[in-house]
């Protein structure tokens, strides 16, 4: 009697955690709920799912919902550019990817070839002006439109005023007169660096090298072209090579508690990376503000001004969802409204459109420039020379995955960098003839 | 329960009481690895429509089992795991038993304060451990290079060339001593205390008793414990992700289980982590299997 108590009271635990997981199972699949809402609500208003990561989303949403009574966005969080990329496929081949989805541009070739996103271009007509051409042609791949452009990073240098004031040092205008400067700010403070050269940092080093005039991807017909270690790369590669061997900067990477603090001694001075910089530093050395400036990248020929761009995400539709109009309507708004960009500006982001990029112009630096008066009049000046058309590939994860390895094991090995490249566009050209990519010369 | 048969509904029972959990393996374990095995078969390639074209699933057979095991990175990482484990089995599982014993020695002081303050770390989750360890190897916020450089002797290289494997072990070590030694100490508790007793009248040491009597008595619960340790290392993952973003010497394919996390969430190839997944589990399987063979005769002969 005793036994077959127990027995049964442990029957009856496992059916209640089968029947706890079966419910859950039910309520977990959202795109059953929000679907079943929207076909009840036919009458009311329609219900899009919308993941992004970036700041004052929360903020935007409200608004466009509050401007908008007949389609009610709800807001997730689904992680950081790469986190939601990897979730946006899987939820994607699952079959319920939520309607919108912020992404980097970088990511949206892959999202294109996973059949992850719907082509938007019936419903854009009426705001690609909104946009210069090359931020448009971010998200706009032969005619078809995945996306419309959020926010932008063109690369500029960020540089600590305060502490160039005290060297007596200039931001330099071209690499060359980089390097001198970095040399000349190892021989009048040994404990500092003019920049740090981080082996994760594929988007940066791509803008690099595309600024260059490298050119990554590129497909013409049906074939593919890699060049991730194209001449201008390996420029770039051995530019950098030489300042490490010459200890001009240090390789280390970026942002980790070693790095945040020596910045915070004052012994990192500057960092080549893009408009979003501020924020990041803000973060992390909150004493320094107003110590700080930005300045236009240096260029590789003088009295050139092209720059690359480095991050940015835009707002896109999936394939998956039943509303893909309702959902335009939504990214477009986000990205060109008044009230949308003004909240965008608040949170720190740069718009992508030309009228948000104008509106900048009225509000207050950052809080790490603050000291920069003019700060959003070199950010509109840079924006506005941005290199058209970045060409991302199919296989970027793996691109990113492969390099910072490769570039890893190079600093690690003291072997040089431009291997690191070769082995990367290595592992990119076989994964793409794996999958079954046309790949030129190789 | 529709028959009237009382009969009937009582052969009936055995099968209803284990329905339960031969449904939840079905469910959570059956299942899951069927369709890792299955998805391990797949292959995602491309085919026609879009401006691209469309990245499609399809059936390529033992590919992706032929990509893994030729890839020098997905071995490398078992190489680093056999470093690791050389460094972090014996230290975690020697410390454990020689404490477990110090509990167990009668004279023993202070027993219930420092039972909980070795077992401590092991309610520190793995992860908070590793950024706290992280802290401690950084050059500039790690308080031992801080008193190395003082010394004038330089900083030491925990998260640089060789450095990065007791680094690593070291928070294994810190976190699994206190674990292993309770199981190893409730072993030691289970021993009837005439035997020590009978020992110590004929008069033998207490290091004699320790090596003669409680060792060997005790040898289920090493091998249980090797095990876990064992397996502990081929499952690391946590503790280098963790530490990846601070040093340049962890790379994303690090580890085994580093590489099939790459696979499937930086590639976007989830066939071939599945075919890595299913490759560490029978590994793991027949290292299990090699290790409980080789030391049944000796832990458990005497016993049944």
């Amino acid at each position: 009697m005793r036994i077959r108590g127990v027995s049964g009271s442990i029957a009856a635990a496992g059916l209640a955690v089968l029947l706890a997981a079966c419910s859950s199972g039910t309520n977990g699949s959202g795109g059953d709920g929000a679907g079943g809402a929207t076909q009840a609500a036919r009458t009311g208003p329609v219900t899009l799912q919308f993941w992004c990561w970036s700041a004052g989303q929360k903020e935007k949403v409200a608004a466009f919902n509050k401007a908008h009574p007949d389609i009610q966005v709800r807001h997730t969080d689904a992680g950081g550019g790469t986190d939601t990329a990897a979730k946006l496929l899987t939820a994607s081949r699952a079959g319920n990817a939520p309607d919108a989805t912020c992404l980097e541009y970088q990511t949206l070739p892959a999202m294109i070839v996973a059949g992850a996103l719907a082509d938007i271009s019936a419903h854009t007509g009426d705001i690609k002006d909104a946009f210069t051409p090359e931020v448009w042609s971010l998200t706009s791949f032969d005619g078809a439109v995945y996306g419309v452009p959020q926010d932008v990073g063109p690369m500029v240098m960020v540089y600590n005023k305060k502490r160039f004031d005290e060297l007596k040092i200039e931001p330099p205008k071209t690499w060359r007169d980089f390097a001198a400067v970095a040399a000349d700010v190892r021989k009048k403070d040994p404990d500092a660096y003019l920049a740090t050269f981080a082996p994760a940092e594929f988007g940066n080093f791509a803008g690099l090298a595309q600024q260059a005039g490298s050119s990554w991807w590129k497909i013409e017909g049906d074939t593919w072209t890699v060049g991730i270690a194209d001449g201008p790369s390996m420029q770039v590669a051995a530019f950098w090579q030489d300042l490490i061997d010459k200890d001009l900067v240090k390789a280390q990477p970026l942002l980790t508690p070693e790095w945040n603090n020596q910045l915070n001694k004052g012994n990192i001075l500057s960092w080549p990376s893009a408009l979003w910089a501020p924020g990041v530093l803000y973060g992390i050395a909150e004493k320094q503000a107003g110590d700080w400036a930005i300045a236009p990248l240096p260029q590789w020929t003088e009295g050139d001004d092209r720059v690359a761009f480095q991050g940015g995400s835009a707002i896109a539709v999936t394939k998956n969802s039943k509303h893909v109009q309702a959902a335009a309507t939504f990214a477009k708004w986000m990205n060109t409204d008044k009230t949308a960009y003004d909240l965008q500006i608040a949170a720190g982001e740069y718009p992508a459109s030309l009228a948000g990029q104008q509106a900048t112009t009225e509000s207050e630096p950052p809080k790490l420039v603050s000291g920069q008066k003019d700060y959003w009049q070199v950010a509109a000046q840079i924006a506005k020379r941005t290199i058209p058309h970045i060409s991302w590939g199919p296989n970027v994860g793996t691109a990113q995955s492969a390099y910072q390895d490769a570039m890893a094991a190079a600093v690690r090995d003291k072997t040089p960098l431009v291997d690191a490249l070769k082995k990367t566009q290595q592992v990119v050209v076989d994964d793409m003839k794996t999958t079954g990519f046309k790949v030129a010369g190789s | 329960m529709t028959g009237p048969d009382g009969a009937r509904r009582g052969s009936r029972a055995p099968y209803l009481f284990v329905a339960p959990a031969v449904l939840l393996f079905l469910a959570f374990l059956a299942i899951p690895i069927g369709y890792a095995l299955y998805l391990s078969l797949r292959g995602l390639r491309l085919t026609g429509g879009g401006i691209f074209g469309t990245r499609q699933e399809v059936f390529v057979g033992l590919d992706n089992y032929a990509r893994t095991l030729a890839d020098p990175d997905f071995l490398a990482g078992f190489g680093r795991l056999a470093l690791y484990g050389l460094i972090s089995v014996p230290l975690t599982l020697g410390p454990a038993l020689l404490f477990a014993l110090l509990l167990d020695y009668a004279g023993a002081r202070g027993r219930r304060f420092a039972r909980t303050a070795i077992f401590l770390p092991y309610a520190i989750p793995g992860v908070t451990a590793s950024l706290l360890w992280g802290f401690m190897y950084l050059p500039s916020t790690s308080p031992f290079s801080y008193l190395t450089q003082e010394l004038g002797l330089g900083e030491i290289p925990f998260l640089t060339g060789g450095g990065i494997y007791p680094s690593l072990a070291n928070i294994a070590v810190w976190g699994g001593v206190g674990f292993n030694m309770i199981i190893i100490f409730t072993s030691l508790r289970g021993i009837p205390a005439e035997l020590s007793d009978a020992a110590r009248i004929d008069g033998a040491s207490e290091w004699r008793i320790a090596w003669h009597v409680k060792i060997p008595l005790v040898a289920p619960a090493l091998v249980l414990t090797g095990l876990f340790a064992l397996i502990g290392t081929l499952q690391v993952y946590g503790e280098p992700t963790t530490l990846k973003p601070m040093t340049p010497e962890i790379s994303g394919v690090w580890v085994p289980l580093m590489h099939i996390y790459t696979s499937a969430f930086s590639r976007d190839d989830l066939p071939l982590a599945s075919a890595a997944s299913v490759i560490l589990a029978v590994g793991t399987l027949v290292v299990s299997v090699v290790l409980l063979k080789v030391t049944q005769k000796r832990a458990f002969g005497g016993m049944s």
